[in-house]
């Protein structure tokens, strides 16, 4: 994960790193005095003026990366565009960093511009990188292709070409025009660069928007001329398919992206494929067919699985139209069941579309992958709003053999479309791997081992429980009620029954999509209730919670897209639009086929998480080599002959390299320039502390005595530093804990009010603790007994600028229990808000972009932690002790911030 | 075969052309104008099947269409298709009395149904 601007790896380089460090700060007040007080005041203002803005940069630089290494791991889908504007804001960052570190030290570090230049050309070749794309025939003959022409003709295919030529089976005649075809034909005329134009900025979320750019883009696509060239190579070659038949020649245009149908990304149904297509529509049917790579679902699709379009070429196969008496689909193996000894025959009257497109009823079988492949199971006819189909035992047996042959010739369980026509020949029309098997849906219910609800516990809140469902917001079923006794209860179950089309549990209100005019008032979080689940609905799918739809089968493309999108889907729920209402809360339990009125806890946890969709797509693999020049931390340690500007590898290290000199600048400002001795004040509680304070800016009040050797608190107007003041000093420190381990008996500690406790004043450890202040930062440097703390802060005008860090490092206390210490203040640390990491013995902590008042808190907390961690770390062994420190540490931290709740 | 012709409203050209030569090879009579006034003044000459209206004409707004088809032949059939995706255009088209709201791009078998419906409905 990101490290921050760490404490070097080596436990012991922190300490000299901070030997360092307070070195120069014992120098700074050796120096003599060169400048007036005035040229002084004003050179430090313009210092300090680039080092809050180097610090701005460097915290906005660390956010950045933070949220790049999130999006890899958190699984929610990204675009190209969220890569390359993270990467060009990093940039722009990092490069303010070097500027204002240049300048803090008049002009040093130039040489940072050459490793900078470096990293950001080789960034730039990883977000541009496209894929690499072949040249070749504008069209291939089916005769011509297999799986080698994958990149010129698609997977659909190619597949389909191996179907014929390697298997031997029959497939339609036909051609495909190829990735080089449709690639001439967007390049030409600067049509692609239209496109992108079009795209960019597009905000998925707004659907009117969405639905706008898409139409807008494909119509340019379809009246977009094609060359002279192609239209001729298409025309001649139909004019070779026509020569054989009598009638009028009809073919299917069948869209086959580049990507399409690799084994784990479906693309299902998103492009267009047009049957019956005469001669004077085919030019126009393609142009239609390779603009609906940018249909709206499609967009979305591609978005969410994390496909850039430049990553999807169309290839468009044109088939001879098979005269389908009975066709469908088959899946070689049942596909909750990889080794399941039968196939799946799903067949209906006329062509397979009706079948895919989730519009018609169908008839199941399960037919023996073993020789003589006989029938196991058929759907009867009272399950059937028909008469049973033709298919005969021996049909049944050709299409099972079939299902077997191409499994083993691909090594993967298949999803086959195919047709017979009206002489009684089989035709395969397209071959895919079974997309997510196992468990993943595709199952009737009566098969699958569904998880029951057996006593499933309800607290029923309202009392109007309506027939159709209850209202949103309502009901919560299934929580405990005030005394922590759930109750339990029957839930209202409202359907039951349909087909599993995609497993899991979803809850939302209700909304029924029936016209073009739902779908674009579709919210978000909503649970998608249709009669038809035509493939077109899938843009809603990243907007759903569960979709529940009157019709349609586990094959229906939809239901593809809702597995892997993991949005639990119900198909075939009869009387779902009569029943449900509008806006009522319901729990769809695909798994179990049942949709229930309110929310289900219980059932809810049983949900499985949701798929990671963009592992391993092509822009999560841009932004994972992208992040290779961002954030690994070469420069770990200051004091290595090698923490200089040619050993900046990354971004991350650039970040480093000039976050550590700005400080050691701002340090040496006094020797470079000859620091008054008087600017450091020692701070007056009561009577002189061992805190002393140099005023940045504004931070002491205008009445303040410049001249004075002391400062007291009425005279300080820095509220971050009044409020780690007023955390250190909130509660008396107890002392150190009761230990009695020899030596360590004696291990010297400083009271922040007494200074006469201060006996370690001949080891660096003695020296004094400064707080650097303006009137909206505080950096506080403190070394109390054996650890070292940095906390600094920042409350700017704007929210971006805003930040609390605390580093903290280092103990008395062997390494064990110097970890539990600094495991007690990490865990404290994020109830209270703090993004804490953790290395060896360091931490560091991190809140930004909040309200003043919130980081003002937050400081609290820290002044006190500074105080009363100290020396804890030598009873942390034990865990009673422990506990019970943590438990009052919470008590006084709750006292402290005026009964404020920790937030997690 | 209906006896009424169906009314494209749009103001490409091509599509209109294509559209009308595609329905036709279903056996859907059809003609196209490419403006709001074409449109008006067609239906206040015609009594048509269905006419599907584009919203976005070079000279009147696709509302303003409908509201003047709506008062000349209040039973007509209007069936709104339209590359702007607008829900409170289509609210307001419905409640005009459109019959239904469509998007750019549709399928043309999806169309043909629309287009039935809307014919077999009862005026």
């Amino acid at each position: 994960m990101l490290k921050g601007n760490d404490f070097p790896e080596q436990p012991n380089a922190g300490d000299q790193n901070m030997t360092f460090f307070l070195d120069r700060l014992t120098s700074l007040f050796r120096t003599k005095p060169r400048l007036k007080p005035a040229e002084l005041q004003a050179a430090f203002r313009a210092h300090y003026k680039d080092f809050r803005a180097l610090l701005t940069a460097n915290n906005n630089a660390l956010e950045l990366m933070a949220e790049m290494e999130q999006a890899l791991t958190a699984g929610r889908s990204f675009g190209m565009a969220f890569v390359r504007g993270n990467c060009t804001a990093l940039s722009v960052n990092i490069y303010k960093m070097i500027h204002h570190l240049t300048r803090l030290a008049d002009g040093r570090y130039t040489e940072l511009d050459q490793p900078f230049r470096a990293i950001t050309k080789q960034l730039e070749q990883v977000i541009a990188l496209r894929s690499p794309s072949a040249e070749g025939a504008l069209i291939l003959t089916m005769a011509e292709v297999d799986a080698s022409a994958v990149d010129q003709v698609g997977e659909k295919m190619a597949n389909l070409g191996e179907v014929r030529n390697r298997l031997g089976l029959r497939t339609p005649d036909g051609f495909v025009i190829t990735a080089t075809a449709s690639r001439h034909f967007v390049e030409a005329d600067a049509l692609q660069v239209e496109i992108n134009r079009r795209l960019k900025g597009l905000d998925l979320d707004n659907l009117e928007e969405l639905y706008t750019v898409s139409a807008g883009i494909q119509n340019l696509i379809s009246n977009a001329p094609l060359s002279p060239e192609l239209e001729e190579a298409i025309l001649a070659h139909h004019q070779q398919l026509a020569t054989d038949s009598e009638d009028e020649l009809l073919v299917a245009l069948r869209s086959s992206a580049l990507g399409e149908d690799s084994s784990n990304v479906s693309f299902a149904g998103q492009y267009r494929t047009q049957l019956n297509v005469s001669r004077e529509f085919v030019v126009q049917t393609y142009r239609e067919i390779v603009a609906s790579k940018y249909k709206s679902q499609a967009i979305v699709y591609r978005q969410q699985r994390g496909y850039r379009n430049l990553d999807v070429h169309m290839c468009v196969g044109c088939l001879r139209m098979v005269d389908g008496a009975i066709s469908g689909v088959l899946y070689s193996r049942a596909p909750d069941d990889p080794r399941s000894p039968y196939v799946i025959i799903q067949a209906a009257p006329g062509l397979a579309a009706t079948v895919v497109d989730g519009s018609g009823a169908t008839e199941q079988f399960r037919v023996s992958r073993t020789p003589p492949h006989p029938i196991l199971h058929r759907q009867s006819a009272e399950e059937l709003s028909h008469s049973p189909l033709a298919l005969t035992e021996l049909q049944a047996a050709e299409l099972a053999a079939t299902g077997v042959r191409l499994e083993e010739h691909f090594g993967t369980p298949q999803d086959i479309e195919w047709s017979i026509d009206r002489c009684g020949l089989l035709y395969i029309l397209q071959s895919r791997p079974l997309g997510r098997p196992a468990s993943e849906g595709g199952q009737d219910n009566s098969s699958i081992s569904s998880h029951t609800v057996p006593q499933i516990r309800v607290s029923i809140v309202g009392r109007s429980v309506r027939q159709r469902g209850l209202p949103a917001m309502q009901q919560v079923c299934g929580q405990a009620d005030d005394k922590g006794d759930a109750v339990p209860c029957d839930p209202l179950t409202l359907l039951s029954g349909g087909v599993c089309a995609s497993q899991g549990v979803g809850c939302g209100p209700v909304f029924m999509v029936r016209s073009n005019l739902d779908l674009l008032r579709f919210p978000k979080g909503a649970v998608l209730v249709i009669e038809t689940p035509y493939p077109d609905w899938a843009s809603l799918l990243n907007r759903a919670v569960a979709v529940v739809s009157e019709t349609g089968q586990p094959a229906a493309h939809l239901a593809t897209v809702a597995r892997e999108f993991g949005v639990p889907a119900i198909f075939g729920m009869k009387q779902a639009l009569a029943t449900l209402e509008n806006n009522s809360l319901v729990t769809v339990d695909a798994t179990g086929g049942k949709v229930y009125a309110g929310r289900i806890e219980s059932l809810l946890a049983l949900a499985p998480p949701k798929p990671n969709l963009m592992a391993g797509s092509p822009v999560y693999k841009v932004l994972t080599q992208a992040l290779a020049h961002i954030t690994p931390l070469n420069l770990t340690d200051p004091a290595s002959p090698f923490f200089r500007p040619d050993g900046c590898k990354t971004l991350h290290d650039l970040t480093r390299f000039c976050h550590e000199k700005a400080v050691v600048e701002m340090f040496t400002f006094g020797e470079r320039y000859g620091f008054d001795d008087k600017a450091a004040k020692q701070l007056v509680v009561d009577a002189p502390s061992q805190w002393w304070v140099i005023d940045l800016d504004d931070g002491f009040t205008p009445d303040f005595d410049p001249e004075s050797r002391y400062i007291d608190l009425n005279h300080i107007t820095s509220a971050p530093m009044q409020a780690i003041w007023q955390g250190m000093t909130a509660f008396p420190w107890a002392g150190p804990p009761p230990v009695s381990l020899g030596g360590f008996g004696s291990i010297i500690f400083q009271s922040t009010r007494n200074p006469n406790l201060d006996p370690a004043v001949r080891s660096a450890m003695a020296a004094k603790n400064y707080f650097l202040i303006s009137k909206n930062f505080c950096n506080l440097s403190v070394r109390l007994g054996y650890h070292f703390a940095l906390v600094e802060a920042n409350l700017g005008k704007y929210l971006t600028e805003n930040y609390v860090s605390f580093q903290f490092k280092g103990g008395a206390a062997d390494q064990d229990r110097r970890l539990l210490r600094i495991q007690l203040i990490s865990e404290i640390l994020s109830e209270f808000g703090f993004r804490v990491e953790q290395k060896v013995d360091a931490m560091t902590a991190r809140i930004e972009k909040k309200p003043g008042t919130y980081l003002l808190e937050r400081l609290k907390v820290l002044g006190y932690l500074l105080i009363h961690t100290r020396q804890i770390d030598m009873i942390m062994a034990d865990q009673d002790m422990a506990a019970s420190y943590h438990q009052k540490i919470m008590a006084d931290l709750r006292t402290l911030m005026d009964k404020t709740t920790p937030e997690a | 075969m209906t006896e009424l012709p169906i009314l494209v409203v749009d103001d490409e050209e091509e599509f209109v052309s294509t559209l009308v030569q595609r329905l036709r090879k279903r056996g859907w009579a059809g003609e196209g104008v490419l403006s709001g006034s074409a449109a008006v003044a067609r239906v206040a000459a015609n009594d048509f099947a269905v006419i599907l209206l584009d919203m976005r004409l070079p000279d009147m707004d696709g509302g303003q269409v409908l509201r003047e088809i709506k008062k000349i032949r209040p039973q007509s059939r209007v069936v709104i298709l339209t590359g702007h995706a607008s829900a409170s255009e289509g609210e307001e088209g419905i409640k005009n009395g459109a019959f239904d709201y469509l998007l750019k791009p549709v399928e043309f078998e999806t169309l043909l149904e629309k287009l039935q419906a809307a014919r077999d409905r009862d005026p």
